[in-house]
């Protein structure tokens, strides 16, 4: 083992008292010849790390361990640094533009370390400074050069060849493609490819550019506010993210292959001089629970992958398996029975936007009237938060039944004619009886609030033949909301709605899902529609799910002939 | 800006110098130059062969345009007029005394700079140490301290009090020096006090330009990389943080010049020291307005002249102000 | 403005008590400053605490009435500066373009003359008078404050806001007063407090020159005149004569000097330590 970082905490002092700790116990190990991608957001301590690396944070900041072939390195004198910086750890910093002194040659710079690490001649230096130049592919008129007359590409070669120079046994790129136009990147990053099969070197990628880290890494450690929350290897992370926060990070990450639009973690990351107590993910964390505000998650081993979450990571929310219903047609004879749903199997998880597509007959909505447990199935089971609904009854069914809330398709058959909004909202907790009577309208008026509707006595008074087709759906949708519900299932939730009351309510669908944390189950026909916001789309035909997968991967190559002829079916203007 | 540029644009202050010297004196009501030559003025020149110098080298009763002209072939020649009050041409003046002041400057300049360079960028190295804390107010305070209590301060202490260092004057009077040395002993004693006094007035503004540029430099993240790189403290000091605080302040040597001619006429005034600002005060006190002009022009010359060597030097040390674009 | 430094404060009670003097002067001294009231060069007695100066006027009545000449200077040439200097940098600043290379190439000239000479030069045409040499102290001064203006103005002429002001149809005064004026407003402070700083030890250093308005009994003057008295050093009599004008310009220029050292810091640092 040749790095062996544990426990790496550092700590800033602000005005001389409070401490800011940047990182806050981070442990990892790169092995000679191995990369490891370190992620994470803007201010989550990745360059910190880095400079840790190198001993270029003030004595008495940094804390723990970081071991290089066994040799302690936290608390090493300036001087005993100075013999391990270049030599054997290297640094591509991150700021390119400034990271070279304005007033020396380029070739100088690559040659410095040359000269003082080992010895070398002025000319022996330079001599090696073409050697290196050519390696990264600069030409001997760029040695010449001062840092100005560079682009931001050559700098950033400059600097790599510099960072070669003395043949580190551990190479730290950070955020190596910060800055670069997409040309120069790929360029770049071909180039950082083929030193990293070139082997010998340990390499440690710190970025935020995850395409970067996928294609230059083979394991990969996740950083939130200072903390690891996730390690393993790169592409099984990046394929199957368990810890809630590398779901959202790979989900906030654009790329070219994704067909839905952005979709950001709701909130911020935490101020880290006030980070919140226990997990410190669970302000933004959709399946946070009381324990997660108490206690510090350890990174620990769940099946193969690091993970630091009470939970274990990324919860199914819910589960359903083999689930059947037949109906029988009407006055029909016993044989003329329709399979709407067979063996259907499908989980949700936390936080997660599924879309349930197929044509219509295909049974999509006798599945979801299931899931939410308004059909009792004839076989197989929904389980929801671990426990089995299709087996409650009573009281905890009611409770467990609130967790769910179904937004149907035609939003005048599902209220009551005669009821004014302020009862429609309030329906739901009436009949589960929460709160006193102002809580009540209290909670009725944020619903109503949220899904951008007015909370005017006047409004409040309407009933459902005074409101548009939209503003029912809206008030549909804040019946389902004043419940607080952790899934919702929206069947065909638009479809009555003329074009932009449709584009309006699903983005407000989004919009609320994103803030609330919630699950998201939506049913429809329309593939178009749909994949804007879905991280995955499972395909109906007949009864069955014939096909599922991640959203992207679904609309650009589906495998079931049905998914094909459904993407084909889809609207297409021009 | 090339140099070409720059060259041309101190030619052109140089010239508005020329004129507004010209113009000042004859554009104002109750022309004091005409009142020399006027009997019933109280500036009347009375020795003839002067006054007819002086009315030649006016030359009041021509026309506008043509004195104009004869002042700047004159000026351009070396002619800067004649002395009222010694009857010599002031060229020949300022020739003998120009020396003086080169050399109070110059001395000055040279410690100011070199201590201002080497504390400045230590400090910066130990800022928000007690010894840069300490610094940075003594240098506050000496930045801002008038040079003339300075040199008071220094006059009463090592020469009044002390008896050390002589109280006036660029050499010993009458003295006849057996050989060079015995010469250069005694104008070096003589410069002591008065250059101390120049150093001290400098060092507090130069310090602080040091001292600030390279804490800024010291942020910068080249110097990170520098660190990084495992170089050796001296070469980062020295061979990175100072040799960039060097554009900053060689940026600023120009002003310095000028600061170093104002705190000159004070110093050689207080001390008797016999440059250019004693010729200065001395003409002043005697309304010898020839001499007065003279000097001005001589003394605008010689600091464009040091603030265009300032910016040949910056061109030498920082290569972003070089000609050529990229490479690439 | 944030938290004050001690040595902001410090300045700031240095500068009040020698307003309070300036403006208490007639209580204060002893005598009229101008009346002979002792003999020639007396010792310092309980009659006149300081002495007397070679012609028999009290020097400490000089000494608290020369607090209003210099605190005079220091507002009249600090105003005059900073008012020169608003006006060619916001114009430099604010109109761009030619005019603005014009300016700041006139700036650059003005910058690099060596200001005491061409002061002298002034003074010796223009007259010693007081208000002369406020005028030529501002006439001289201004560049400084000009060049540290005109960054400003072009940097918030830059601002997206201002912009869209002019997109919104708003003239060139309401930019000015409501967006630009806002911005330079602490450089003013700024700018007043250094300049005058500046004025004050210029103007006693005409008068140590000899320059000085000669009916106007100024620190300056008080120590010229001491330094014309033949071997004034070689007795104790500079202690009381020399010293305290010397003190007193000294004290006041400090004073001045830390007050702005402690706006420069609550200014934007990036514009307050500006080189080229």
């Amino acid at each position: 083992m040749m790095l062996m970082v544990q426990d790496l905490r550092v700590t800033f002092l602000l005005d001389g008292k409070t401490g800011l700790r940047a990182v806050d116990g981070v442990s990892f190990d790169l092995a000679p010849g191995t990369s490891l991608g370190i992620v994470g957001e803007t201010g989550a301590g990745k360059t910190t790390i880095a400079r840790a690396l190198l001993g270029l944070h003030p004595s008495g900041c940094v804390q723990g361990s970081i071991r290089l072939d066994g040799r302690e390195l936290v608390g090493l004198s300036e001087e005993a640094w100075r013999a391990i910086r270049w030599r054997r750890i290297a640094l591509v910093p991150q700021s390119v533009g400034t990271a070279l002194d304005p007033v020396y040659r380029v070739g100088d710079q690559i040659a410095e370390p040359l000269r003082y690490h080992l010895g070398l001649s002025p000319a022996e230096a330079w001599g090696r400074s073409l050697e290196l130049a050519r390696r990264v592919g600069l030409e001997p008129r760029h040695l010449r050069a001062y840092p100005h007359q560079l682009s931001g590409g050559e700098k950033q070669r400059a600097l790599l060849a510099m960072a070669l120079s003395c043949a580190p046994d551990v190479l730290v790129l950070d955020e190596p493609t910060s800055g670069q136009d997409m040309l120069s990147r790929a360029r770049l990053l071909d180039l950082l490819d083929a030193l990293r099969r070139e082997g010998g070197m340990g390499l440690l990628v710190i970025s935020h550019d995850l395409a970067a880290v996928a294609r230059l890494t083979e394991r990969v450690a996740v950083l939130y506010a200072g903390q690891l929350v996730e390690v393993g290897p790169t592409a099984e992370v990046f394929q199957d993210p368990r810890h809630p926060y590398t779901w959202g990070l790979l989900h906030a990450y654009s790329d070219m292959s994704a067909a839905r639009d952005l979709r950001g973690i709701r909130g911020a990351p935490p101020d880290p001089a006030n980070p919140p107590p226990g997990c410190r993910f669970h302000p933004r964390c959709t399946q946070a629970i009381d324990r997660c505000r108490r206690e510090e998650p350890p990174l620990r081993d769940i099946g193969g992958r690091w993970i630091a979450c009470h939970l274990g990571g990324l919860q199914t929310l819910l589960r359903a398996e083999g689930l059947r219903k037949t109906f029988s047609v009407d006055g029909g004879e016993p044989e003329e029975r329709v399979e709407a749903v067979r063996e259907a199997t499908l989980d949700i998880r936390e936080g997660e936007v599924v879309a349930l597509v197929g044509e219509t007959g295909s049974g999509k909505t006798t599945l979801g009237q299931m899931l939410v447990g308004l059909l009792p199935p004839d076989g197989g089971r929904v389980v929801l938060e671990g426990r089995e609904l299709t087996a409650a009854r009573g009281k905890e069914r009611r409770a467990m039944m609130s967790r769910i809330q179904l937004i149907p398709q035609d939003p005048f058959d599902a209220v009551s004619p005669r009821l004014t909004v302020a009862e429609m909202v309030r329906e739901p907790l009436d009949i589960q009886g929460i709160g006193t009577p102002e809580e009540r309208e209290a909670k009725v008026r944020q619903a109503l609030r949220t899904v951008g509707l007015p909370a005017s006595p006047d409004f409040l008074a309407r009933r459902a033949h005074e409101l548009s087709g939209g503003q029912l759906q809206r008030v549909v949708l804040a019946r389902a909301l004043v419940l607080e519900p952790k899934l919702i299932v929206a069947d065909e939730p638009v479809s009555m709605l003329d074009p932009s009351e449709q584009a309006r309510v699903i983005n407000l669908l989004k919009e609320i899902q994103t803030e609330r944390g919630l699950a998201l189950l939506l049913i429809s026909h329309d593939l178009a529609l749909v994949r804007k916001i879905a991280d995955r789309i499972l395909v109906m035909h007949r009864g069955q799910i014939v096909e599922e997968g991640p959203g992207n991967r679904i609309v650009t190559r589906p495998e079931h002939e049905h998914t094909r002829m459904l993407l084909e079916a889809a609207p297409r203007l021009g | 800006m090339g140099v070409g540029r720059r060259a041309f644009v101190y030619l052109l202050t140089f010239w508005v110098i020329l004129t507004l010297n010209f113009l000042l004196p004859r554009l104002l009501p109750g022309d004091p130059l005409a009142a020399l030559l006027d009997p019933s003025s109280s500036d009347y020149v009375y020795d003839p062969e002067v006054r007819a110098a002086l009315a030649a080298y006016y030359g009041l009763d021509r026309p506008l345009p043509e004195q104009y002209g004869r002042y700047l072939l004159g000026a351009l020649t070396g002619d800067l007029g004649r002395s009222i009050r010694l009857n010599r041409p002031v060229a020949e003046l300022v020739v003998g005394r120009l020396p003086w002041t080169l050399l109070l400057v110059g001395t000055a300049l040279l410690f100011s700079s070199a201590l201002a360079l080497l504390t400045g960028t230590e400090s910066a190295w130990r800022r928000g140490s007690w010894a840069d804390r300490g610094l940075v107010s003594a240098s506050i305070l000496l930045a801002n301290v008038p040079v003339y209590f300075v040199g008071m301060m220094l006059l009463l202490l090592f020469g009044a009090r002390l008896r050390w260092l002589p109280l006036a004057g660029g050499r010993t009077p009458f003295a006849r020096y057996p050989s060079a040395l015995a010469a250069a002993l005694d104008i070096g004693r003589h410069l002591i006090l008065p250059a101390l006094t120049l150093t001290l007035a400098m060092l507090g503004a130069k310090f602080l330009l040091v001292r600030n540029a390279t804490v800024n430099i010291l942020g910068e993240d080249f110097m990170l990389v520098a660190r990084a790189k495992g170089l050796p403290e001296g070469r980062l000091k020295w061979g990175h943080a100072l040799r960039n605080a060097l554009l900053p302040f060689v940026a600023h040597l120009a002003a310095h010049a000028g600061m170093a001619v104002t705190g000159a006429v004070f110093i050689e005034t207080l001390f008797s020291y016999p440059g250019m600002g004693r010729l200065i005060f001395e003409s002043v006190t005697a309304r010898d307005y020839p001499v007065i002009q003279g000097a001005f022009l001589v003394v605008s010359a010689v600091v464009l002249t040091a603030n265009f060597l300032a910016d040949l030097i910056s061109l030498r040390l920082d290569p972003r102000l070089r000609e050529g674009g990229a490479v690439g | 403005m944030r938290r004050l430094g001690g040595e902001v404060w410090f300045g700031l009670i240095l500068l009040a008590l020698c307003s309070a003097v300036a403006v208490l002067a007639p209580v204060l001294a002893p005598y009229d400053p101008r009346a002979f009231s002792g003999q020639p060069l007396e010792r310092p007695s309980r009659a006149h605490p300081l002495g007397t100066n070679d012609v028999g006027q009290d020097i400490l009545s000089e000494l608290i009435y020369g607090a209003r000449v210099s605190l005079t200077v220091a507002l009249a040439a600090g105003a005059g500066t900073v008012l020169l200097g608003l006006l060619v940098g916001g114009m430099a600043g604010y109109a761009g373009g030619w005019l603005d290379q014009a300016l700041m190439r006139l700036v650059d000239g003005m910058l690099s003359l060596p200001r005491l000479p061409l002061l002298i030069l002034f003074a010796t045409f223009l007259g010693s008078g007081l208000p002369q040499t406020i005028a030529v102290i501002s006439f001289l001064f201004w560049p400084t404050t000009a060049r540290v203006v005109r960054a400003q103005v072009q940097s918030v002429r830059q601002r997206g806001y201002v912009r869209m002001a002019r997109q919104f149809g708003a003239s060139h005064l309401y930019v000015f007063l409501r967006h630009i004026l806002p911005a330079i407003g602490p450089l003013i402070a700024y700018g007043l407090v250094t300049s005058a700083g500046q004025a004050v030890a210029m103007e006693a250093g005409l008068a140590f020159l000899g320059l000085g308005d000669p009916l106007v009994q100024s620190w300056g003057l008080m120590m010229r005149f001491a330094l014309n008295l033949p071997g004034l050093f070689l007795t104790d009599r500079w202690l009381w004569w020399l010293l305290p004008p010397a003190l007193c310009i000294t004290l006041l220029i400090l004073a001045l000097a830390l007050i702005g050292i402690g706006l420069e810091r609550n200014l934007n640092p990036r514009l307050a330590r500006r080189w080229r």
